[in-house]
């Protein structure tokens, strides 16, 4: 039973991950390799706010997104100037910076060694958040509540013109819109909720380290958009629950754990490879990637 | 010791030079943003172990015979990926995934078979000569030579040869080398194995210095790329002049700050050129950057 809470919890972190990353690749046809350096950034975050500056939630929750927000934004300025490949590669590039930084700046983010013993945090200093099941609430909660706000953010004037931009940039610029505007506001509005993914994650297993948050993960994410679907708050909901339900699936079928790891990036190489012959929208998207 | 580190920078600036100039000649031609050609620099390595230290042949033979597979492998890719992709008419975005996604089936395919550990090729120290007070490996040596005059005598075949300029149309305009009647995938062939070519022989030599793991290749594909754009998209001289850069400047940052920062100072580098000079040293001004 504690097993498939903990299956759950972790679909709502990838639900949260999937959804706003949707925004940039779905919506506004930004090929993004750069998600998990917010989701780690998102994560060391929260820990300063909670164990240097002892926070309660609601406020680490806050800061974490404006401190994303704000690291996003300074990124999204150079990157957004930039399209197709060079696009795709900046956010790789920022990718690899982030994480050496996380990863070799050791007298802050302790590095390798990683910083155990996250505490759970209190829910307006009184309930505190700890065990599987207030855990599960938490994630639950955080996560129908980002898909409510991407739901309404895609079907609001500011989402169809990102559609526009995605769909026809030059016909956007034409009816007078700015559109390296909206692409930034898309970038950070996507970044700062990958914050609160950081922040679940962090405090819901206790211990981070910088290797939780490499390219690896970046293409991950972006996997799990991509089979799931994109364009619609739909499609990346089921490649969360996809990604995170088919190794804990393979684990049943019982292959050695030295090549585990390796056979199921091999079965998420050919379903993805599989998608992009067949069907580019995904599992239940409706855009196609151009 | 600074002459030291640019020597060493050399050296490594003349990898980076070959291997960069066989993603252009991909990627300059065809616009794939072919990442799997990570692999190829890595698969290389490992068929020199099979050959090598498995079947005990000649360090030559098993060189060729590696290239042979390694070229065998990218032309694979490009005809059951990356052909019928384009002639469904994808656009380059699903190209670019489904590389990625072919990049990482084959570094765990290998990683399956041969373990996850580096692996060692010449369990020998290398030789050395000194000149003056600069220290150069036979390895080195036989790096930088083998490197130098691909790369250079490949950038004359570029100029003069009917496939040179048949290479260079297809860069300028895919298109119109279709309308005069030159078969683009019949060319592309060519390239994706000459590319491969030059990604074993940088892997193989690379391998045969320091070994290897699964995960040599995209880091080393990284650097390419880098060394691509800031040479210049567009002109085959562009990746060399790129790589010898990257390759001094690294042996530099190594020097100042540390190797675990060599990342992010290639990528800063690269994020630098993308905001000033997008085109590159030697690229002209495009408008759809």
């Amino acid at each position: 039973m504690n097993y498939i809470l903990h299956i759950i919890i972790m679909i709502n972190i990838y639900i949260i991950l999937t959804v706003s990353t949707n925004l940039l690749v779905g919506m506004t046809n930004l090929l993004s390799l750069g998600q998990a350096a917010f989701y780690g950034i998102g994560a060391y975050l929260a820990v300063w706010a909670l164990m240097v500056l002892h926070f309660p939630l609601i406020p680490a929750i806050l800061l974490v997104m404006a401190g994303t927000a704000l690291i996003s934004l300074l990124i999204a300025y150079p990157t957004l100037r930039l399209r197709g490949d060079y696009f795709v590669l900046a956010t790789l590039g920022f990718q690899l910076i982030i994480f050496t930084v996380l990863y070799n700046w050791v007298s802050v983010t302790r590095g390798p060694y990683g910083i155990p013993g996250i505490p759970s945090p209190e829910l307006l200093g009184i309930v505190p958040i700890s065990g599987l099941i207030p855990y599960l609430i938490f994630s639950l909660v955080m996560s129908l509540l980002t898909i409510l706000i991407f739901y309404k953010l895609i079907h609001s004037p500011f989402g169809r013109v990102l559609k526009g931009i995605r769909d026809d940039e030059i016909a956007v610029l034409s009816l007078g819109r700015n559109d390296t505007a909206f692409k930034i506001w898309a970038f950070v509005i996507s970044s700062a909720f990958i914050g609160i993914a950081g922040i679940i994650y962090a405090t819901y297993v206790s211990y981070i380290d910088p290797t939780s948050f490499n390219l690896d993960e970046a293409i991950f994410i972006l996997a799990a958009v991509l089979i799931g679907g994109t364009g619609n708050i739909r499609g990346p909901v089921v490649g969360a629950i996809f990604v995170v339900i088919l190794p804990e699936l393979l684990r049943f079928v019982g292959f050695p754990d030295a090549i585990a790891a390796n056979l199921r990036q091999i079965i998420y190489g050919f379903s993805l490879i599989g998608f992009m012959f067949y069907r580019p929208q995904g599992l239940a998207g409706e855009y196609e990637l151009k | 010791m600074f002459w030291q580190l640019l020597t060493n920078g050399i050296v490594m600036g003349s990898i980076y030079a070959l291997v960069a100039l066989g993603f252009a000649v991909v990627y300059n031609t065809t616009k794939i943003f072919h990442i799997a050609y990570a692999v190829l620099y890595m698969f290389a390595s490992y068929m020199i172990l099979s050959f090598y230290r498995s079947l005990g042949l000649p360090l030559l033979l098993a060189f060729l015979l590696a290239i042979i597979c390694t070229i065998i492998l990218s032309v694979l890719i490009e005809l059951l990926i990356y052909r019928p992709l384009t002639q469904k008419g994808s656009s380059l975005n699903i190209i670019l995934i489904s590389s990625l996604w072919v990049m990482i089936v084959v570094v765990n395919l290998v990683a399956m078979f041969y373990g996850n550990e580096t692996k060692i090729l010449n369990p020998n120290i290398s030789k050395s000569i000194s000149l003056g007070s600069i220290i150069l490996t036979y390895t080195q040596l036989a790096q930088f030579i083998i490197s130098f005059l691909l790369v250079v005598s490949f950038l004359i075949f570029l100029k003069y040869s009917a496939f040179g300029i048949k290479t260079r149309a297809m860069r300028d305009d895919d298109e119109l080398c279709t309308v005069f009647a030159l078969d683009i995938f019949k060319m592309r062939i060519f390239l994706f194995s000459l590319s491969a070519f030059f990604a074993a022989v940088g892997g193989g030599l690379i391998a045969y210095d320091v070994g290897m793991d699964p995960y040599v290749g995209l880091p080393m594909f990284l650097n390419a790329v880098v060394a691509l754009i800031i040479g210049g998209i567009g002109r085959f001289e562009a990746p060399v002049l790129g790589g010898f850069m990257i390759g001094i400047l690294q042996s530099i940052a190594v020097w100042t700050f540390s190797s675990r920062w060599q990342d992010a100072v290639t990528f800063s580098l690269l994020i630098l050129f993308l905001l000033v000079r997008p085109q590159g040293i030697l690229g002209e001004k495009q408008r759809a950057v």
